[in-house]
């Protein structure tokens, strides 16, 4: 039997029959673009963040960017974020015009919060602190470091949807925070997606304004804007499936305490929840030692593992072409050598995760 | 009777072709790009005569995304024309560079007369628009361009189906930019665009900087950012490509009832020149009226969707107070804009509808 890392496939066979007779419902109604289904998707949004406002849009890379331009962020601006993400974190900074600054990130794959203040300079704007899989930094630490220099902090919280620190949900520590929507995050869409949410009203109108080409009124423009709208065959999708997001997260949860207790963490480390930290556990990344070796043997007995990501950020090609790689950051760099996504998602069965331990753990014990 | 202007609810009602490929799309979980979205690219490539196509979010992603890949970027100067969508403007903007807006002709085309004077060492592209889903004099905008060695990046978001003397809109200019907004001939179910060019290097690069500029999952050539179109949308797309010259045929047909009708019009109701060799799309279908206003208000309450496209034109918007235009350059569409009206006249509309239309026009300027 194969162990598959995701279960898409598998989820919407699920929802398939209830998903598409809402589309439907959708399509007769005429209207596609900025409906009300996207209006009840944004509401559902704060209520479940408890962030005052939120503004869907095309995708978590747009969320980014206009994140940064609502600001004010741009050409000359620095922005503090950690290497350890998907692409679209630098992309975002780059496509402002502001540049990206690393700081190293800790065991738990963060930004190590303890090392932002050596990287402040006077260009410094703001904090772009991420979620990565689903756990939340040390957003106290965090702000506190932003009051004093008196910077912004923008959550990547592309995979932060479901994520508390302290009890307050991700979104709710900073100026604004951007959230991804793509079919790969708890909260997912059949296709791109994104948001944002912010208690900042300013932000809000000037990103409402913006993500639909500065339109007023049909027949007022007041900025010159661009179109990124959440797409609302999604946003019906998205307010489908929130309703069971609870419920998915628990699971996910769930079966890393398994995991954690049937695997043997003498050569493989799955990093902890601090007591502040609740992860909604998008991804099931492990500090494997021999990592290569392990995946090899895992994919020889049908088990699918991936490995995100192998290249640091600052170590990729675009960043040689800015001269962004000759930042030292030894912690990232030596744990892109470790990490591994075990098979990890809500239909999951017990079973699953027992034969996946077995084989890891026989994989060490062997060698 | 009923002349809907959004004809949407009807475009949509047999689904069932486009459900049965998203079933099989749930069962690949090939949810980014993949092979449905390079399908349709390879499809519309064909369906226009270009080289290369690449699918985008939507029409404004199609324009910026364009624009950059010719390096449009600050401090440099686009020509453009002054009655179009926003987003014609808004993405030359969003590249950092100077929208140079130039007034329009009879035909609401960009006037090409005016282009000329606004050419000087900033201006890196011309940005004729298929406004309406006609188009302007390509060939002589071609010319023009190559003498001042300037390119030429078509906003041919409406222009899907047009012909001018049998070649497409958007394989003139050396990149175009196309929308698949749900009222457009080509459309999907939300947003969609996408551009051409017969340009290898281009189209390169395009396809990266698209999809963050990865070449594939672990390898970043340089930083992108994402305006893929949704693999949900793209069969929606492959469906409407199946059905669209019969959509245009449809229009044209419909145009063409009310052209006749309404000719007699005339100094009432001003029909715009249709020289040959110029296939519409009539995503717009608009003529001058006099008492506009009052027509409009005549039309809707007989329950005739007429709609104006645009009261205000884009050189008296308030996100234009920055380029500090000169009003006087802009005679033709600030005198347009207090006449123009767009009636329906999409491929549902019956003949007695279109009749009916014409029929009430007409009874409305014999009262006036």
């Amino acid at each position: 039997m194969k162990i598959e890392l995701i279960d898409l496939k598998q989820r919407y066979k699920e929802e398939s029959a209830q998903i598409l007779t809402s589309i439907k419902k959708v399509l007769s109604k005429g209207h596609l673009v900025l409906t009300e289904e996207l209006n009840k998707f944004e509401n559902n949004i704060c209520k479940y963040t408890g962030s005052k406002y939120c503004l869907g849009l095309n995708s978590g890379t747009d969320a980014l960017m206009m994140s940064l331009w609502a600001l004010g962020i741009g050409k000359g601006d620095e922005v503090i974020t950690s290497p350890i993400s998907f692409v679209a974190t630098i992309g975002a900074i780059i496509h402002v015009g502001a540049k990206p600054v690393f700081v190293d990130i800790a065991e738990d794959l963060n930004i190590d919060a303890s090392k932002i203040e050596l990287k402040i300079t006077k260009r410094t704007k703001a904090i772009m602190p991420i979620h990565w899989t689903g756990k939340m930094c040390s957003m106290d630490t965090i702000a506190k470091i932003a009051k004093k220099h008196k910077l912004k902090i923008i959550e990547d919280a592309a995979q932060g949807m479901g994520s508390y620190y302290k009890k307050k949900h991700a979104g709710t520590y900073s100026d604004i925070a951007a959230f991804s929507t793509h079919p790969l995050k708890n909260l997912n869409g059949l296709g791109d997606g994104g948001f944002i949410t912010t208690n900042n009203k300013q932000l809000y109108e000037k990103i409402k304004l913006y993500r639909n080409h500065g339109i007023k009124s049909r027949d007022n423009v007041h900025v010159f804007g661009v179109n990124s709208r959440l797409d609302v065959l999604n946003a019906e999708v998205l307010n489908f499936r929130l309703k069971k997001l609870k419920s998915v997260i628990l699971k996910r949860r769930r079966n890393i305490a398994i995991y954690r207790k049937l695997i043997n963490q003498k050569f493989i480390k799955i990093p902890h929840d601090t007591k502040d930290q609740f992860s909604s556990c998008v991804i099931f990344l492990c500090l494997c030692e021999r990592r290569d070796e392990l995946q090899k043997y895992l994919n020889s007995k049908s088990i699918q593992s991936l490995v995100y990501y192998g290249t640091p950020l600052h170590k990729h090609y675009a960043s040689k072409n800015r001269g962004l790689h000759k930042t030292k950051l030894p912690v990232s760099e030596n744990l892109a050598k470790k990490v591994l996504a075990l098979p990890h998602h809500q239909n999951l069965t017990t079973n699953q995760i027992k034969l996946v331990c077995r084989e890891v753990n026989k994989f060490y014990k062997n060698s | 009777m009923l002349v809907p202007y959004n004809y949407l609810p009807y475009e949509f009602k047999n689904v069932k072709n486009i459900f049965k490929k998203w079933k099989k799309l749930t069962k690949t979980t090939d949810f980014t790009l993949g092979k449905y979205v390079a399908e349709f690219e390879e499809k519309f490539s064909k369906y226009i005569g270009a080289k290369y196509v690449v699918s985008t979010n939507n029409g404004t992603d199609a324009l910026i995304l364009s624009l950059k890949s010719i390096g449009i970027k600050k401090g440099d100067e686009v020509i453009t024309v002054s009655n179009t969508f926003y987003a014609s403007a808004g993405a030359i903007v969003a590249c950092g560079a100077k929208p140079i807006l130039v007034d329009c002709d009879d035909r609401y085309q960009i006037d090409i007369n005016e282009i000329k004077k606004k050419i000087n060492k900033k201006t890196k592209a011309i940005m004729p628009v298929h406004w309406g889903g006609a188009s302007p004099d390509m060939f002589s905008i071609m010319k023009l361009a190559e003498k001042y060695k300037i390119h030429v990046v078509e906003d041919a978001c409406m222009g899907i189906g047009a012909k001018i003397n049998g070649r497409s809109p958007g394989t003139f200019g050396i990149i175009s930019a196309f929308s698949m907004h749900p009222l457009k001939s080509l459309n999907v179910m939300g947003d969609g665009g996408m551009v051409a060019t017969n340009n290898k290097k281009i189209f390169n690069w395009i396809k990266k900087f698209r999809n963050h500029g990865m070449i594939d999952r672990d390898r970043i050539e340089f930083w992108g950012v994402n305006m893929r179109l949704q693999p949900l949308q793209a069969i929606v797309a492959i469906e409407g490509l199946k059905k669209i010259d019969d959509v245009i045929k449809k229009r044209n047909k419909n145009a063409k009832k009310m052209d006749g009708l309404l000719s007699s019009l005339s100094p009432n109701l001003v029909i715009p020149d249709r020289p040959k060799g110029f296939r519409e799309t009539f995503a717009l279908y608009m003529c001058l009226v006099k008492s506009r206003d009052r027509l409009l208000k005549y039309l809707i309450k007989n329950k005739i969707e007429a709609k104006i496209h645009y009261p205000i034109p884009l050189n008296k918007q308030r996100a234009a107070k920055n380029l500090k235009l000169n009003q006087k350059n802009f005679n033709t569409t600030n005198k347009q804009a207090k006449k123009i009206i767009t009636l329906p006249i999409h491929q549902y509309l019956s003949k007695k509808q279109i009749s009916y239309v014409a029929h009430k026009i007409k009874k409305f300027y014999e009262k006036n």
